[in-house]
């Protein structure tokens, strides 16, 4: 189970508000490699993970995706508090106003809404964990992109440090995975699916 | 009187090494110089965790103490009533501003 602690990982104070930056950093909740399809497919493909230490690896870096989750619609929320029906024309943020005002709800930046098949939890240790280094760069990228294009110190410090957070959870992903070709067999490690034909498995 | 922000910083950044050697450890099971900084790390978010309760509202469920919780009496509706302390201060998203 999870407990909730009152505080964010990394602080969000936003004292300038700009809807059409929030338009862009939505994707980052609800988009295709956003913090949400990142917490998911952690969270999904933890149980049936064949060594122990990587199914916690997967529950420790799934429940921090939680938290950047948080951090994300903390920044979309304050960069659209108290808006004015003006701003919301002018803003580009419109299209989204129509359909939820100013409450947040999972979507990529250009209006695709949050989708399960974003992420994958394919039930093969070697394909999972490749697919969540690739996931790792992906959100890197996006946050690369976003941090090109926005100027405003008080949205980029949280968004610079999400970017390293997801360099940290390669780095793990990666030891992970030697962690699991460690118990297989070195001449062939694509020979079984250490998911399902266990019997294969070094003990 | 201790100052709410930057208890909260303090905070911030050791539960963060918390959160970084955690994910260190679950792949360094038995390295000892990150095992001891974890362990460090860990007593002063304790402490601090305690010493915010006391001063200002509970982060944790675990600090919850309607007895001893929130002496600045800040942001709560139920000043110098005994309450549950759980929903004083600000919520994480407003940005800290009370």
């Amino acid at each position: 189970m999870w407990n909730y602690e009152k505080r964010l990982q990394f602080p969000v104070k936003i004292t300038r508000p700009c809807p059409r930056t929030a338009s862009l950093i939505i994707s980052q909740f609800g988009g295709p490699d956003g913090e949400m399809a990142a917490s998911m497919r952690y969270l999904s493909q933890r149980y049936t993970m064949p060594c122990k230490e990587v199914g916690g690896l997967l529950t420790d870096i799934g429940t921090e995706e939680l938290g950047h989750l948080e951090i994300i619609c903390a920044i979309i929320y304050q960069l659209t508090k108290n808006l004015t029906a003006e701003q919301v024309k002018t803003s580009g943020f419109d299209a989204y106003y129509v359909d939820h005002t100013t409450a947040l709800w999972p979507t990529a930046a250009a209006g695709v809404p949050f989708n399960a098949c974003e992420f994958q939890s394919k039930g093969d240790a070697i394909t999972d964990l490749f697919e969540d280094l690739a996931a790792e760069q992906k959100a890197r990228t996006t946050y690369d992109n976003l941090i090109r294009v926005i100027e405003d110190p008080e949205v980029r410090e949280p968004l610079k440090f999400l970017r390293q957070r997801e360099l940290v959870h390669f780095q793990r992903f990666g030891e992970a995975l030697e962690k699991i070709k460690s118990d297989l067999n070195a001449k062939n490690y694509y020979y079984f699916n250490p998911e399902f034909d266990k019997q294969f498995i070094r003990k | 009187m201790a100052d709410r922000a930057s208890m909260l910083q303090e905070i911030n950044e050791t539960s963060f090494m918390v959160n970084d050697l955690t994910l260190y450890l679950d792949t360094h099971p038995l390295e000892e110089a990150a095992l001891l900084q974890f362990q460090k790390a860990m007593e002063k978010r304790k402490e601090l965790l305690k010493a915010y309760a006391e001063e200002f509202e509970p982060l944790t469920m675990d600090c919850v103490c309607p007895d001893t919780n929130n002496h600045s009496a800040c942001c709560t509706r139920y000043a110098g009533q005994k309450h549950f302390t759980w929903s004083d201060g600000p919520l994480p998203w407003e940005g800290g501003s009370i």
